[in-house]
């Protein structure tokens, strides 16, 4: 009994520290005071706002739009880069790799800042594509990492296997390894889009030319006159939305797999 | 699999461009006196290496390193129970959901969860009107607790990969041989989960280190960090070579970490 109370309270007080901030964000999004310290009705209107703040929702729209594209693109790449780093001899395996986990493990401000000095030296524009390439450049090493364990379980011999029974190379990557690697590429999708969408550090350094995405809008906006509160409906219904989706995916594929049980 | 395919040259070439170049223009940066990237009127000098020693940065760095390894050790100590708790958790659904919960925050935009802590802890806020009032703003508390919420699933998900690879075996060896649970724990357990707490650790501690929204918001301007410094020196003040010294001097403490943590985990498992 006191194991289960204690374990339960554990869980509970590290999820409070998660989800504080976010509760009073929600709580801020439907308060009709501009003000943070007073609460002066319940509002809606915010949710609202969100459609009409033309800036804000433009940073909304850049936000996603970066995020989708670079996480199909760093999934993509980085499925293949995964599957050729493991076909690779141990020692230059642990050399590429070694290379993956620097964008990863390096601080967000010095990746920004190198890609923001290598960006002007080769002269690009800063803007929306910088934005775009930097943030390929951090998904594909977490897309790679992710593929990798799952690569390291599959039977090295169901490749060759299925070249025998007659695959060209293309069908048995196809039919072979991509299903066994599903899970992995999935994942892989899962985290790029979830690092690339709450990026703060990196979109700040990379981009220019007035693209904002949600959180450049955000900090560039804070103690100012043009920061709306539309920024907190927009992220409670982000939270709300996927809080709901995720419990629902769950409780739904578990009643699948009990029946196949 | 042993096609020859493209993509890899390509990729090393690529992390080249963007990891190396950088690195060896910071390098070279910080030899220098320049304005923002103008060359032309660049001039060489060691000034940046005494700016480095001058006392009014020393604060800047000691926060960093005591605030962030208070706060990437108050992580671990929530973070390795909730692990723990989380694979020993048998119905599939209840794990997915609570991994998932701890995965949620991270979509909720990081400087809005920084602005939701400043809204609580400034002296008039919305719990003023249930009679409580924190006065928080500007304290190490307040910066200790934003970066413990914010890299917490930093945290939490290395050391929960580490503790589910774990050789069941191992541990019901431990128990045959007589152990106890704290015992099996101290010396089978906790060693082999050691890659993940590592991998963790530095997850935690960098980005906390460095960041610089965070301290901006939450210190009402009294605590700066390292992330600070290199921040003003890229922006306001356009002091590239100092700003690329610090830089470089991170990127060899990573570098050096790196080596460390590629001796232990070979295949780079234990990042995720």
């Amino acid at each position: 009994m006191i194991k289960k109370i204690s374990k339960f309270s554990t869980i509970f007080i590290t999820l409070a520290i998660l989800y504080i901030p976010i509760l009073i964000i929600c709580f801020l999004s439907v308060n009709d005071s501009l003000r943070p310290y007073e609460f002066n009705g319940f509002t809606l209107k915010w949710y609202l706002q969100i459609f009409k703040e033309k800036t804000l929702y433009q940073a909304i729209l850049n936000t996603w739009g970066i995020a989708l594209l670079a996480t199909a693109i760093s999934t993509v790449c980085g499925t293949f880069i995964a599957l050729a780093i493991s076909s690779l001899k141990q020692k230059h395996r642990q050399l590429v790799i070694f290379l993956n986990n620097m964008p990863i493990l390096n601080a967000d401000i010095v990746t920004g800042i190198s890609l923001m000095i290598v960006f002007s030296f080769l002269g690009l524009h800063f803007g929306r594509y910088t934005m775009l390439l930097a943030h390929i450049f951090f998904c594909i090493p977490f897309v790679v990492l992710s593929i990798m364990p799952r690569l390291k379980m599959m039977d090295e011999n169901s490749y060759d296997a299925a070249r025998d029974l007659g695959c060209t190379h293309f069908q048995a990557v196809r039919k072979v390894i991509l299903p066994a690697i599903k899970v992995g590429i999935i994942s892989g999708a899962l985290i790029a889009f979830t690092m690339s969408i709450d990026d703060f550090i990196i979109s700040y350094y990379t981009t220019g030319d007035g693209f904002s995405n949600f959180s450049t809008w955000i900090y560039s906006r804070l103690n100012r006159r043009t920061f709306s509160p539309a920024a907190y409906a927009y992220n409670t219904i982000i939270t709300l939305g996927l809080l709901i989706t995720l419990i629902y995916i769950n409780l739904k594929g578990d009643s699948k797999n009990e029946k196949n049980n | 699999m042993k096609q020859r395919s493209l993509i890899l040259p390509v990729y090393v070439i690529w992390l080249i461009i963007l990891v190396f170049i950088p690195f060896l223009l910071m390098l070279f940066l910080a030899f220098t006196k320049t304005k923002g990237l103008d060359l032309t009127h660049i001039t060489f000098s060691l000034d940046n290496f005494k700016d480095i020693l001058d006392p009014i940065y020393f604060d800047a760095y000691k926060n960093s390193i005591v605030l962030s390894t208070i706060a990437s050790l108050l992580c671990l100590l929530i973070g390795y129970p909730v692990a723990y708790i989380l694979t020993k958790i048998k119905s599939s659904k209840t794990r997915n959901i609570l991994l998932a919960m701890f995965v949620l925050p991270m979509w909720s935009n990081m400087l809005l969860r920084i602005i939701g802590w400043e809204i609580l802890f400034n002296p008039s806020s919305i719990l003023n009107s249930i009679g409580i009032s924190f006065d928080l703003i500007g304290s190490p508390f307040a910066i200790i607790i934003g970066m413990v919420s914010t890299y917490l699933p930093l945290m939490i998900f290395p050391i929960y990969t580490s503790l589910n690879k774990l050789d069941n075996s191992l541990i019901e060896a431990s128990y045959d041989l007589g152990a106890s649970k704290f015992q099996t724990f101290k010396s089978v357990i906790l060693p082999l989960s050691l890659p993940g707490i590592y991998s963790g650790f530095t997850m935690t501690f960098l980005p906390s280190a460095t960041n610089f929204a965070l301290p901006e918001r939450l210190s009402g301007g009294n605590i700066t960090l390292l992330g600070n410094i290199i921040n003003s020196n890229f922006g306001k003040s356009f002091n590239y070579g100092f700003g690329s010294l610090l830089s470089v001097i991170l990127i060899v403490i990573i570098f050096i970490v790196m080596i460390f943590i590629n001796k232990k985990d070979k295949d780079g498992d234990l990042l995720l």
